[in-house]
Order: C-alpha cells, then sequence, then structure tokens
C-alpha cells in the first residue's frame, strides 16, 4: 500500500499534468482507484463493526437463543410474535412514548420561549446564554446520578426546598412511587435537553431577516401576530430538524433510566432501550433481545422518513 | 473596498475586543485556579483533621494453617514457577473486592514471577462479560469468578472450564473438606463430583444490633411495658418489627429501629431467605408451579411493606453505602446485611487508606451480632474457576489454589478492607482472627451458625430472571401495589420462565437444588 502510494506520488507531479512512470497501473486506473483506496478502510471498518453485527443480529432474532439452553433453533417470527404479547416490552414503548411526546414536546416549548426571550438585545445576554447550555454538555449517566442525589427523600435538596415552602419536614421518596419516578425521570430528560432546543430555536430566530419583521411593524402587526405568522412557518425546518434530532434520541432512552430508577419500581419505568439491555445483556436472550431492537430500529426509520417527508414538503 | 479610517476603526475594535477577551479568559483562569486551590486545601485540611490515625502499614497477617500430606500453597508456587514470566488475567468484583487481588498479586508475583492483572468489573459485567468473551471466542481472562447462582447457566454455556485434573494432581484433598458444609456443597462451586468453582467466599446476612439500646434499662421496660415480652434481639419477623417500631417511635428521627437494603437489584435476596424462613418453597416440585405468591409468600412482602413504615425516610432507594453511613453513624438500632459491616462497625480496618472514604464508626463495642429471624440469606458469593479459553490454564488454577489455600485465604479475609468473609472452617477457629477485636469470636459464631441455616438463593437455570421477577414484585409492593397482585404476577413470570427454559429440566434442576445442605432445616 505504502510503495503503491509512494509511486502514485512520483508518477504526477502536481500542477505539471505529465504523465510519467506507469508501474502497474496507468495513470487513468490509478485516478480511478485511488479514491477507493482512501475511504476502503472506514468502509471496512463499517462493515465490521455495522454491517455485519446488524445483519448478523437480524439472523439472531429468528432464533430462539437463550444462555440457559444448550441449542439455539430457528423459530422463525416467534419471538417477533411473542413480543407483542408480552405486556412488559407493550408497557416500555409506552414508557417511551411518554418520555419522546411529553418531554420532547415540553423541551420544545420550553427552547422555543427562551429562545424568543434570549433572541432580544438584553444585558448578560451572553452569560444566560453560555449558563443554559451547560446541562447539554454533562454526560446523561452522570445527570442521572446527580438528580437521585436531588430526589433523595432524606438528604435531597427538592424536599429540603419544598419543606421550607410548606414550613415543616417534607420527605415523600420520589423514586419509589410510579408516578412519580416518571415525573423525576420527565424533569431530569427535560432539564438536561431543553437547552439543546434552545440552542437550536436560537440560531434559527437570530438567523431570521428583520426586514421581515420591520415590515410587519409597519403594518401594525402584533407581537402575536408576528410569532404566528413569521416566525413560526419560517422556522418550521429548523423546528422539524430540532424535534427530529432529539425525538430519535429520546426514543433510545437510557442511560437516565439506568442511573436514576434503574426500570423501578417494579419495571414502570422501563424504556424500550433499557428492556433490550436487561433481556440481551442481563438475561442473556439474545434472540429475544434482538427481535426487540428490530422492532425499535423499525420505529426509528418510520419515524424519521415521516419527518424527513414532511421536512422536505416544508422546504419546498 | 472599505474607507481608510472605516479599516482603521474595524481594526481597532477587534483589537479591544480580543483584548477584553484576554482579560476575560485570564479573569476565568485565576477564578478557576483559586477555587481549585482553595477546595484542594480544604479538603486537605479536613481529611487531616479527621484521619489523624496514620494507615496500617501491613495489612496482611502471615498464616500457618496445613493440614493433611501437603500445603496447597506452597504446592502451588512450586509448580508454578515454571511458568515465570506469564502474565494471567483475573476477573474480579470492582472497588474494595479488587483490593483483595491487588494486594495479594504482587506476593503470587515474587513467589512464582508470574504477572497479576486485575481485570476489574461490576457485579452485573462479571456474569455478562465473561459469557460475552467466551461466546465470542475470545480468550481475555484466564482467572474468573462467579456466584454460585449463575454456576449451571456458566456450565451449559461452557464458560467455566472442570477443576477435578488439576485438583487431582496439585491440591491437599483435606482443603475441600475444609469449606464449611454449604459452601462445599453440589451447587454452589460443583456439580456432582466435578468442581467447576473453588467456593471463596462465605457471604450471608447478619442481624447487627445496638447492644447499648437493647441493654438499656428505661428502654427495657418501655418496652416489656408495650409489648409484654422483654427486649432481646428478634427471634422472629414479628419480633423484629415490634422492635423496630419501639426505637423509631422513641427515638426517631435521631435514631430509626432499622434498616434493610430495599434498593432494586438487591431487595430480592431478603425475600428469599425471610420467605424461606417463614415456611415457603419456590415451587411444586412435582409440577413446577411457582408457589411465591402463596399465603407465606404474600404474609414474607407484607411483612416487609410493614417494615419500610419504622425505617428511615426514603430506605425503599438504600443500598449497602446508605446502610452503611446510618449505621456507622449510629442512626440505626439494628441492621440485616453482608459480614463487612460488622468488622468496619468494630473499627477493624479503620486507619487503612482503602477504607478512608468509610464513615468513622460511632458505634465500636456497641455492636451485637445474631443470625437474621427465620433463615438468614446465603446471598451472593463468589467462586473462583478457570477459562476454558485460557491459554495459561495451569498457570490460573495454580493461581486460584494459592489464594483459596487455607492459610491464603485467611490472610485474605483478615484484609482490614476486604470484601471476602470467612468460608473455611479454619477460619471460622481460627485463633488468630478470634484476636483481630474483642467481639470477633462473637461475630465467627454468628457468621458460622448463619450459614449454617442460611438459605441459599434460587440457583436454577434463568437464576437472574427469577430473582429480577421477586425484586420487581418487592418494588413493586413498596410503592403501592398489593402484595398478593405484584407476586401473582411475579408468579406469572416464573411460568412463562420455566415453560421457556423447558419445565422438565427445570424440574430436574430444582431436585438437585433442593438436595442442598441449605434445605435440611427448609424450605418447609
Amino acid at each position: 500500500m505504502e510503495g503503491f502510494m509512494g509511486e502514485a506520488a512520483n508518477t504526477v507531479s502536481p500542477g505539471s499534468g505529465r504523465r510519467l512512470k506507469s508501474g502497474w497501473f496507468t495513470y487513468r486506473q490509478k485516478k480511478r482507484i485511488t479514491p477507493w483506496l482512501f475511504v476502503a478502510p472506514c468502509v471496512v471498518i463499517i462493515l465490521l463493526v455495522t454491517i455485519f453485527p446488524t445483519i448478523y443480529s437480524f439472523g439472531l432474532s429468528f432464533t430462539k437463543w437463550e444462555i440457559s439452553l444448550p441449542n439455539r433453533p430457528f423459530i422463525g417470527l416467534g419471538n417477533y410474535a411473542a413480543l407483542f404479547k408480552d405486556v412488559r416490552f407493550l408497557h416500555s414503548i409506552l414508557i417511551t412514548a411518554i418520555v419522546v411526546v411529553v418531554g420532547v414536546g415540553t423541551e420544545m416549548f420550553l427552547g422555543f420561549g427562551l429562545a424568543q426571550i434570549l433572541s432580544v438585545k438584553m444585558k448578560g445576554k451572553r452569560f444566560f446564554v453560555a449558563a443554559f447550555l451547560l446541562p447539554v454538555m454533562a454526560m446523561p449517566v452522570v445527570v442521572g446520578y446527580t438528580w437521585r442525589l436531588l430526589w433523595d427523600a432524606m438528604y435531597g435538596p427538592i424536599n429540603q426546598i419544598i419543606g421550607w415552602i410548606i414550613g415543616q419536614p417534607f420527605q415523600f421518596t420520589w423514586l419509589a412511587k410510579t408516578s412519580t419516578a416518571i415525573f423525576a425521570i420527565l424533569v431530569t430528560e427535560i432539564w438536561q435537553w431543553t437547552p439543546f432546543m434552545f440552542l437550536v430555536y436560537l440560531s434559527g430566530i437570530v438567523s431570521l431577516d428583520p426586514e421581515l419583521f420591520e415590515a410587519a411593524d409597519i403594518d401594525g402587526a402584533s407581537g402575536w401576530e408576528k410569532l404566528r405568522y413569521l416566525t413560526i412557518p419560517l422556522l418550521r425546518p429548523i423546528i422539524i430538524v430540532a424535534l427530529l434530532i432529539r425525538g430519535l434520541d429520546a426514543l433510545k432512552f437510557f442511560d437516565v433510566i439506568f442511573a436514576l430508577t434503574g426500570g423501578a419500581p417494579g419495571n414502570s419505568t422501563e424504556t424500550i432501550s433499557f428492556y433490550i439491555y436487561k433481556t440481551g445483556y442481563q438475561f442473556f436472550r439474545l434472540g429475544y433481545g434482538a427481535a426487540a431492537s428490530f422492532i425499535l430500529l423499525i420505529a426509528l426509520v418510520l419515524i424519521l422518513s415521516y419527518l424527513l417527508k414532511l421536512l422536505k414538503t416544508v422546504m419546498e | 473596498m472599505w474607507p481608510n479610517n472605516k479599516k482603521y476603526f474595524y481594526k481597532e475594535e477587534a483589537k479591544m475586543r480580543a483584548s477584553r477577551v484576554r482579560k476575560f479568559m485570564l479573569l476565568l483562569f485565576a477564578v478557576l485556579f483559586l477555587i481549585g486551590m482553595s477546595v484542594q486545601f480544604g479538603m486537605a485540611g479536613k481529611s487531616g483533621k479527621e484521619s489523624a490515625p496514620a494507615p496500617e502499614k501491613e495489612v496482611v497477617k502471615e498464616t500457618v494453617v496445613v493440614s493433611g500430606p501437603f500445603s496447597s500453597a506452597s504446592k502451588a508456587v512450586e509448580e508454578a514457577k515454571k511458568y515465570k514470566g506469564t502474565t494471567l488475567n483475573v476477573v474480579w468484583e470492582a472497588g474494595l473486592q479488587s483490593q483483595d487481588p491487588l494486594t495479594m498479586g504482587p506476593k503470587w508475583e515474587e513467589l512464582t514471577g508470574i504477572k497479576i492483572k486485575v481485570v476489574e468489573l461490576s457485579y452485573n459485567d462479571i456474569y455478562s462479560n465473561q459469557l460475552q468473551d467466551h461466546l465470542t471466542g475470545g480468550s481475555s481472562y484466564d482467572v474468573i469468578t462467579f456466584s454460585p447462582l449463575w454456576l449451571i447457566d456458566y456450565v451449559t454455556a461452557g464458560v467455566v472450564a472442570p477443576l477435578n485434573p488439576y485438583i487431582d494432581q496439585y491440591m491437599n484433598k483435606d482443603d475441600l473438606k475444609d469449606y464449611l458444609n454449604v459452601y462445599g456443597a453440589e451447587g454452589y462451586g460443583r456439580i456432582g463430583e466435578t468442581w467447576y468453582g473453588l467456593p471463596d467466599d462465605g457471604d450471608v446476612f447478619v442481624l447487627y444490633y445496638r447492644k447499648d439500646l437493647f441493654e438499656d434499662p428505661a428502654n427495657k421496660s418501655d418496652f416489656k411495658a408495650k409489648y409484654g415480652y422483654e427486649l432481646a434481639p428478634p427471634k422472629t419477623w414479628d419480633q423484629f418489627n415490634d422492635i423496630g417500631n419501639f426505637f423509631t417511635d422513641k427515638f426517631s428521627p435521631k435514631i430509626y429501629g432499622g434498616a434493610i437494603q430495599r434498593l432494586e437489584g438487591q431487595v430480592y435476596s431478603w425475600w428469599d431467605g425471610a420467605f424461606s424462613g417463614n415456611g415457603g418453597r419456590f415451587f411444586d416440585p412435582d409440577t413446577m408451579k411457582p408457589m411465591i405468591n402463596s399465603p407465606i409468600g404474600v404474609k414474607t412482602l407484607q411483612q416487609m411493606v410493614d417494615q419500610n413504615k419504622w425505617m428511615p425516610p426514603g430506605v425503599e432507594k438504600w443500598g449497602f453505602v446508605e446502610i452503611l453511613s446510618a449505621w456507622m453513624d449510629g442512626k440505626l438500632a439494628m441492621v440485616i446485611t453482608w459480614p463487612p459491616i460488622g468488622r468496619w462497625s468494630a473499627g477493624y480496618g479503620a486507619t487503612v487508606e482503602q477504607l478512608s472514604w468509610v464513615p468513622k464508626t460511632k458505634v465500636a463495642g456497641k455492636v451485637g451480632y445474631v443470625p437474621p429471624p427465620g433463615r438468614p440469606g446465603l446471598a451472593g458469593g463468589f467462586c473462583l474457576g478457570i477459562s476454558p479459553d485460557s491459554k495459561n490454564k495451569e498457570a490460573a488454577y495454580l493461581f486460584i489454589q494459592w489464594m483459596n489455600s487455607p492459610e491464603i485465604s485467611l490472610q485474605r479475609v483478615m484484609l482490614p478492607f476486604a470484601l471476602r468473609d470467612p468460608f473455611r472452617i479454619s477460619h471460622f477457629e481460627s485463633p488468630l482472627y478470634s484476636s483481630l477485636w474483642p467481639d470477633a469470636p462473637e461475630y465467627l459464631n454468628c457468621l458460622k451458625e448463619a450459614a449454617m441455616k442460611g438459605q441459599m438463593e434460587l440457583g436454577i437455570p434463568g437464576a437472574r430472571e427469577y430473582a429480577e421477577a421477586i425484586d420487581n414484585a418487592c418494588t413493586s409492593a413498596f410503592a403501592g401495589t398489593d402484595p398478593k397482585a405484584a407476586l401473582d404476577n411475579a408468579a406469572k413470570r416464573w411460568e412463562e420462565i420455566t415453560k421457556r427454559l423447558g419445565a422438565d429440566k427445570q424440574k430436574e434442576n430444582y431436585a438437585l437444588w433442593e438436595k442442598g445442605p441449605w434445605n435440611k432445616e427448609g424450605p418447609k
């Protein structure tokens, strides 16, 4: 490889356009092959670490692969059929849907609101923008463990602050009750990712043409009308892209659940990713876990296709 | 082209901005530096104040325990010398646990020239990574470590190599008889007469209680007046509940009646022992129908829910560290947990560097030890095995034989920071161990008694899934689900797991597990 490339470097001197030594290949052949050689390592690596495992796990999803069983028979669509009867899996879909719809939805509104507020000229704007971005920079698993401390019943600041407000000790175990555990997960998720939405919308808002807004002012448009008929329609592609990025990420929501609730109480806060992790890596039911992963993958592809189609329509 | 004056203006503006940025960066750096230094010195000052005693330099106590024709430890050293220059990858649980091989590894290297590389993994990752390594054809590990619960799964998957050829060749067979009955039994480290792992840890639950509170005359009379019987370490779960309620009513929030780990992923271990102690049986051995949702199962779970009411707020999310902190701080009258907490609360190892994170004990000399009510859980535990994929199987075996030998294992269970607990008869009878702190003989007796009447967790294929179903039932009940409904759900999952893995095969495995010495007293 080194010899070939070294030779290639010798054959053509830059800018001269001369055809020198031919070696094993003609200049034309080399010109055709060289770009492929440059991308070959990437292609090989992608094939090895992405394409091959995907195909392999797709094959696994049609087998009864259990660590406790010596044989791994082919069972066709058995795993897929069983998954749609598995109450736990269906519940994990519901929890994932709640995170995506409520979590990402709230992030969108809050992020948009914050971006609107900080899009005007104000003192200390840079400081606020930088401060709002801090949660995005934290690792989700660190966020999960930190919020676990914040929600602690005895020593957590959240209970302490509520206690100050109501004037008596407050020691509620947020993470041990189903409804409040989901609430705690959503608050944590929203806290971390609203700044991302805010940043995307802020960059969108500041890039809008000010002349349009000046014209609207001259026409006597109110603030609401400018928002309704100018800002939102103009930002629509950006809103869709932000939703796309966050939505796909939230569908794979794992780290915070792992650190904050471990899927408990019971399995009431398990998301699809967490369920797959438990099935595949805790119980080593690789066939079943692979089938669940492919259902998630199909869901991701469908949502992605829909949002991309929507984006295309908006752009047109 | 810009006019010259405009160019000049922009240049100056850019210069000014750059200067402002530089100033800001300098200021920021100075502030961060000051904060960093103050935190550093503040912490150093604090730790300087609190850690007055110098760390114990010599943590390994030399021991000589040899019975039978020869010492397995010496034999292992002699035979291993031929592998000088080899490196063994040894899997161990991360954290304090791994301080054990990190301490003993260099000694082994000094004796044999074999280097020990400790691969630290979390408890759950040990199970998965060793399996993955084997299934993907890797040979990353030479020595593997496993819980007895995983034994059958590991044997089925071929993750562990049989040790018998090496035992026959190198071990003093008397050492196999030195394991306490429950740890040397079939289903712990061996299946039939085939050894897959050398039992290496005596994990059992112990009830620790505050003798000063239990022996206080005022407490004694108040308790008798309220409940009509003498205040003494509880023998039944009802007594445990009464005593816990009593102390919480009287002393909370300063002191609570007690606490037990209720964190998801751990709580099933406490349910198992209590269920068995109440007379429960996991399956009907003829039909393999789960019996966890029987009235005994429901009663057990209801008892746990009731106990939470007098335990500290938020106990549903407490793990080992929370229990340890509250206990060492003198905030609990009773705890039921693993053995190390008993040693640390007596102040043993308080000055070693590895335990500097453990809160200083405020209860030294005030701690009593008894087996928990009913049947103590034999929860967790470790065996040492060798990987069939290892390129240095014999050297790996010789290392585990040395580590596990009576004399070296005694040194290890006496390491102040070790999480390995006595598991050999010679450990329980060791005068050296008994001299470690004033109450050590009482502690050893309690550990032995608890182990002998202990209930091992259900160790059949799919053990992790069965355990997780119980765990989910417990945390659901703590969240407000009716215990019966929670256990019905768990039983439904058990049925599904059993059916999936083959009811006949599971029936055989359950019969094998029930034959274990831990079932001599039960399950009823």
